[in-house]
């Protein structure tokens, strides 16, 4: 009678055990999370640079997905924007609220991400943007689950100010008074925010802003922005825009016999190289452009040693998907170190120290960030403006810098700590549109 | 205060008329698809798109020259007009005409969504630089010059093909009223097919001269669909010359607004203009009176 009591306990007990085990394996098999990544991949977008952020962002996920977190496998699902606004939200709230992803991550355009951040703040849940660069993200709205180690759009209009500023009486042979310059900017976030850092540094350099004006990025022609900066004879043209209205600008300039001393880009467009020598062949030598540097440009020596090797993976990776591309876009690198920040920095800390990877765990390790000049591959550092600042949510150690297109090849001119070569100013006599 | 009656003026005004060569172009086919077959092709555009897909492949892959190229671009384009016609159009013909708006709308995605899938989202580049024509302190575009060109020509030769030719009498006799010509044993298919390839040829043939301008990519349409479709309109839907006269109108008043305030207030004013126009002359800018 005992045996036979002894004998139900036990296999009741094992039953209870293996029962046990299959819940605790299927928990730990549960231990995941779900990332909804969103960049343009149709629409004029995606060819100016959001599918190369897209490239970029699956190299590091895939790299994770195999590796895992902290006992976290790590899921990406993708969807695309389409370079619209309305796609961007319906798309965030569906990965969010149907597919169940625990965030949102991506986002090229500035137009999809403020809406977008507003609304995934409303939802209070976690957003990681990797790549727009728009003020108005987060000016005054003080959100608690939107982070964004990108430099922001206003530090790249003033950057390039700044720069110009630095070499008008060496390169020009001008007092920044007698520097005339030109501000045209597309009219979305993203140009409008860039060129109001543009104006902010044009203010505070003394230069003589001869015009300043934005226009659609999906206008057919732009013929009559060319002969008005003929008519303000700019010594500098500060642009801002997309693809393909950059090209379409600078072929009706050429055609219109608009002449200047330089052109200064701001990212977007003008960071992917390989298209804008397709459209328009040698007249893109000594064009500046300005972005956070390009992973593959980054003074090594600067860096934590750990992202010595990230970096040639990523390299490596994108030639496998790219062959044969002459100048990497720093658009690749942005994403990838964008992602790797999160997941080096925000989500260990989520799972360590605050027992997950839902919103509220994302977002105290994510305030808690805290790396030095040199912590990411791009060079600059990590720590988010705190909750009731004016850019809560914004990294503010984040820089972009100056880079100039030279024969094929990209070289950092500005700022001088990180510049790898003298920047050719003004454009050489007998270039296409040198004013010399 | 800056004189604003200098040669940058002249230049604005000559660049509007240039712009408005272009859109002449694009409008003349859509019209004439309109003004026979009261069909409006919404995806009209991106029959363009195509074409400018074609050429980029004609010069750049097969390495053809672009004089000809050109030629087998257009037949392709025609081809596909007809093609346009035979599988949505045709079948639609007697149906309310939202429903046929909608099918060719459907067929504006169904083209930009195969232009994506086939040739890939980067953007495209013929890579020929045309001379540009020095005149005092004007620059003008020769790929401009050239449309313009087109665009007189295009225009003169439809005229005359209408009003001259057997098969052009008979497509205004169709476009006059569709019943009876039926009745009275003309072959109203066939015309239909012959009407859909012109209008496709027209496209094709802007085609040929975008691709000197602008850059490939499967959305280039949405450009130019919508300032077309509303220069038609202007015209007076189905009107050659109203719509010819149109595009000059809508382009100049787009090149001095924006000359003489922001590009931005160039595009504001021309749609205002289109509103006021609309109501004093809803049947088009040279409409008569009935």
């Amino acid at each position: 009678m005992l045996g036979r009591k002894t004998a139900r306990l036990f296999f009741g007990l094992l039953a209870a055990v293996a029962a046990m085990g299959t819940a605790v394996s299927a928990y730990a098999q549960e231990k995941k999370i779900k990332i909804g990544v969103i960049y343009d991949l149709t629409g004029p977008l995606a060819g100016g640079g959001s599918e190369l952020g897209y490239v970029g962002a699956k190299i590091m996920l895939d790299h994770y997905a195999k590796t895992g977190v902290e006992g976290y496998k790590v899921e990406a699902v993708y969807a695309d924007a389409q370079s619209k606004p309305d796609i961007a939200i319906n798309e965030a709230v569906r990965l969010l609220e149907q597919e169940k992803v625990d965030m949102v991550l991506g986002f090229f355009s500035s137009a999809q991400c403020v809406p977008v951040a507003a609304r995934v703040e409303q939802l209070k849940k976690f957003m990681w943007i990797t790549t727009c660069i728009s003020s108005a993200v987060f000016e005054n709205k003080n959100y608690k689950y939107v982070f964004r180690p990108q430099a922001s759009g206003d530090q790249f209009g003033q950057m390039t100010m700044d720069f110009i500023a630095g070499n008008a009486q060496s390169k020009f042979g001008k007092e920044p008074k007698d520097m005339r310059v030109a501000i045209i900017h597309e009219d979305g976030s993203y140009g409008v925010d860039v060129s109001k850092g543009n104006e902010a540094g044009a203010k505070k350099a003394g230069f003589n802003v001869v015009m300043k004006e934005g226009y659609s990025a999906t206008a057919p022609d732009l013929s009559a922005l060319v002969t008005k900066l003929k008519r303000a004879r700019p010594d500098v043209i500060f642009h801002t825009g997309y693809n393909p209205d950059i090209t379409l600008l600078l072929r009706q300039a050429r055609e219109q016999g608009l002449k200047f001393g330089a052109l200064v880009g701001h990212g977007a467009g003008y960071g992917v190289y390989e298209k804008l020598k397709e459209g328009l062949g040698g007249d893109v030598n000594y064009v500046f452009n300005t972005d956070p540097i390009s992973i593959w440009l980054a003074n090594e020596k600067g860096l934590d040693p750990k992202l010595v090797p990230v970096i040639k993976m990523v390299g490596e990776e994108f030639d496998k998907v790219r062959p044969g591309v002459a100048i990497r876009s720093a658009h690749v690198g942005i994403a990838a170190s964008n992602i790797y920040v999160f997941m080096n920095e925000v989500l260990p800390r989520a799972i360590k120290k605050y027992g997950g990877v839902d919103p509220e765990a994302l977002r105290k390790a994510a305030l808690e960030v805290d790396l030095a000049e040199g912590g990411t591959m791009l060079g600059f550092g990590v720590k988010f403006f705190g909750e009731g600042t004016p850019m809560a949510g914004q990294n503010e150690r984040s820089f972009p810098v100056v880079i100039q297109y030279v024969d094929d090849k990209s070289y950092v001119v500005w700022p001088k700590s990180q510049a790898q070569r003298e920047a050719v100013l003004p454009l050489p006599a007998g270039s296409t549109y040198s004013n010399k | 205060m800056m004189d604003i009656f200098d040669i940058y003026l002249l230049e604005a005004i000559v660049n509007g008329i240039l712009l408005g060569g272009l859109l002449a172009l694009l409008a003349l086919g859509l019209n004439l698809i309109f003004g026979v077959i009261d069909v409006t092709w919404i995806c009209y555009a991106e029959l363009v798109m195509i074409g400018m897909y074609g050429m980029y492949y004609l010069v750049q892959v097969f390495g053809l020259p672009y004089y000809v190229a050109a030629p087998f671009t257009i037949l392709l384009v025609a081809g596909l007009g007809a093609l346009l016609h035979l599988l949505v159009i045709a079948p639609l013909l007697s149906a309310p005409p939202i429903n046929q708006l909608l099918a060719t709308g459907g067929v504006l995605f169904v083209l930009q969504s195969f232009a994506s899938v086939a040739f890939g989202i980067d953007f495209r580049n013929l890579g020929i630089r045309m001379p540009v024509l020095k005149f005092a302190d004007m620059h003008f575009s020769y790929s401009r010059l050239l449309a313009f060109g087109a665009a007189l020509i295009g225009m003169l030769l439809v005229y005359f093909f209408m009003k001259r030719t057997y098969v052009g009498t008979a497509i205004r006799a169709i476009s006059q009223d569709r019943q009876i010509m039926a009745l009275m044993g003309v072959d109203t298919r066939r015309l239909y097919l012959i009407t859909s390839a012109l209008g496709g040829a027209l496209a094709g043939l802007a085609s040929c001269l975008l691709v000197l301008q602008y850059d490939i990519h499967p959305f280039v349409g949405l450009s130019f669909g919508p300032i077309t479709f509303l220069i038609c309109v202007l015209g007076g839907l189905g009107n050659f010359v109203g719509g010819f006269v149109a595009a000059f109108v809508f382009a100049v008043i787009i090149s001095l607004g924006g000359l003489f305030s922001d590009l931005e207030w160039g595009y504001v004013l021309a749609f205002a203009f289109f509103i006021v126009m609309m109501f004093i002359k809803p049947a088009g800018l040279l409409a008569r009176r009935s």
